[in-house]
């Protein structure tokens, strides 16, 4: 039989630092903003009068994107002026979780706590600070701690309920969502990668094509991933909407 | 799961040594700080085992500095130099693209005034044409019919005439006809009787027999 | 659970090792549990979504978003067990 030593858990999440205070998650998050800065700045540079080509297309498919599935679907027009700070939002979060199936990255910057933790604080922020400014201080709380329609006894119970989800919550899920959810595909990344290379130097000679079914596995995985790290880039972006669009416009 | 082993002699740390080959070495480092014995030995030299392991959760300051600051810088840029400028771009190509499609419009409607009045113009063509056309079968018409009447007028008399004579020419075979017949009689009733008869009395009865044999 | 718990607390040699041995045992439950009703409701709530999109195709841009939404709020408990998990195996 074969043993399998899957490494210590910190070993596949933590990395040394190239220099002092500077390993590769930072790495990750500067390229992030690298990579984006250049898309745009080529796309800029363009000729804008004829029809986009090129990294033109593509940085306005990314903003109409935004504008169309994001803003419009959750704030409607008000919320157009949102697009800079959500457009941002996405390409960092997408270019965070996609260095996760990158060969000789092989880490998504977001399975680290900081990333996420880092960007649902800064959403809770921004949310309640433009809820406050659109309806003052005092109505700002009342709809959300009191949410109108609900008869007057019954605010015992949704009160606190609604304090817990709105102020606790909200950031909570927001940040453990992107979290887990790389993390979880990076574990299982590794997992089959260490499982198909275990099997693949077997002493066992029969163990050895069996390798091939991890390995199939590990390529279903990376591909999966492709879709989960545009997928939770999307959702935090659109969550973000719908969290800043419900502060402005409170249901009536 | 990484175990540091502290070797403790009185209180002084002798020996750190740990499991795992691939820890940082940040945990080195807070191993040898956090390090706390849980389980207190009961003698002074004590080989105890402390799980200092940094939680894989736990989010790390540099990262999180690191996360801000990039996330802040692309958020400047972007917000304050890219995107108005691409924006601007789309906004002023789609602003391009929807007054072609408004000139494109309006060319459309001209075109299809210029076809109605066209339309109009030939239809007025054709309803003077139609007009000519009525009046001059109208002549045409008025022609063939005063030419027939004409026509059928002069068959009219012609026939008349032709039955004047006909008539006429009857009359004067029928006279004949009865003056001979009427000869015949007399002189076959001369011969029968020897005597002239009456010739009122032979032409009453030859008219008689005339009419009886025309009637037959 | 806390059969198995004294259980190796017999065995084990100290109490935080029997702690941590017990929180190691649990872990893996508590992810499976985790992922019963979220798995039971994404699948709801999927089928109920193509059930609608193949209704009335031209709503389906809305209801596609509407379900991603959905999941993600949904998603969010299996991933809370998940955490769970990880910091009880590792914590």
């Amino acid at each position: 039989m074969i043993a399998l030593d899957f490494p210590e858990i910190n070993s596949i999440l933590r990395w040394k630092d190239i220099f002092p205070g500077f390993n590769k998650i930072a790495l990750i998050a500067v390229l992030a903003v690298v990579i984006s800065t250049l898309i745009f700045l080529l796309a800029v540079r363009q000729d804008h009068k004829e029809a986009p080509r090129g990294i033109r297309n593509l940085a306005e498919t990314i903003v109409e994107f935004i504008e169309n599935g994001v803003v419009m679907q959750t704030m409607g027009k008000d919320g157009l002026a949102w697009t800079p700070f959500l457009l941002t939002m996405f390409m960092f979060i997408y270019l965070c979780n996609v260095p996760g199936i990158i060969p000789f990255f092989q880490m998504p910057a977001t399975a680290r706590m900081a990333v996420p933790l880092f960007l649902a604080l800064m959403v809770w922020v921004i949310y309640n600070v433009t809820g406050i400014k659109h309806q003052g201080v005092g109505g700002y709380f009342k709809s959300t701690l009191f949410p109108p329609g609900v008869p007057k006894a019954l605010y015992i119970l949704v009160t606190p309920i609604e304090f817990i989800s709105a102020i606790i919550v909200r950031p909570f899920s927001l940040a453990v969502r992107l979290f887990a959810n790389m993390m979880a595909g990076h574990i299982l990344l590794v997992t089959f990668a260490l499982l198909s290379e275990a099997l693949f130097q077997a002493k066992d000679k029969v163990l050895i094509p069996v390798g091939i079914l991890p390995f199939f596995m590990l390529i279903f995985l990376t591909s999966f991933e492709v879709l989960v790290a545009f997928l939770q880039a999307y959702i935090f972006a659109m969550l973000t909407a719908v969290y800043i669009g419900g502060a402005t416009h409170p249901e009536h | 799961m990484p175990t540091a082993i502290v070797t403790q002699s009185n209180g002084h740390v002798v020996q750190i040594r740990l499991v795992p080959s691939e820890s940082t070495e940040d945990t080195v480092v807070e191993s040898a700080e956090e390090g706390t014995p849980t389980a207190t030995s009961s003698s002074g030299e004590a080989t105890t085992e402390v799980k200092t392991a940094p939680n894989p959760i736990a989010p790390e300051t540099k990262e999180l500095a690191w996360a801000a600051g990039s996330f802040l810088v692309l958020f400047v840029i972007l917000r304050y130099f890219l995107f108005p400028k691409l924006k601007k771009g789309m906004d002023a190509r789609y602003a391009d693209i929807r007054s072609d499609i408004e000139g494109a419009d309006q060319v459309k409607l001209s075109a299809q005034s210029d076809v109605a009045e066209y339309e109009k113009a030939l239809a007025a063509a054709r309803a003077e044409a139609s007009t000519r056309i009525d009046a001059a079968r109208q002549t045409v018409d008025n022609e063939r019919t005063a030419q027939l009447a004409q026509v059928n007028a002069r068959i009219a008399t012609a026939r008349a005439e032709a039955d004047q004579q006909t008539s006429a020419a009857r009359a004067a075979a029928q006279g004949e006809v009865a003056a001979a017949v009427a000869q015949v009689a007399s002189k076959a009733a001369e011969l029968a009787s020897g005597r002239t008869p009456d010739a009122s009395t032979v032409q009453a009865a030859v008219a008689a027999a005339m009419q009886s044999a025309g009637s037959r | 659970m806390e059969a198995i718990a004294r259980l190796i607390a017999a065995e084990a040699a100290t109490p935080a090792d029997a702690k941590n041995t017990a929180a190691a045992a649990s872990a893996g439950y508590a992810y499976g549990l985790a992922a019963i009703g979220p798995g039971i409701g994404i699948g709801y709530l999927v089928g109920k979504s193509v059930e609608a999109m193949a209704r009335q195709p031209e709503a389906a841009g809305m209801v596609r978003t509407t379900m991603f939404l959905g999941i993600a709020f949904t998603e969010a408990l299996a991933l809370i067990g998940f955490v769970v998990f990880i910091l009880l195996k590792f914590a």
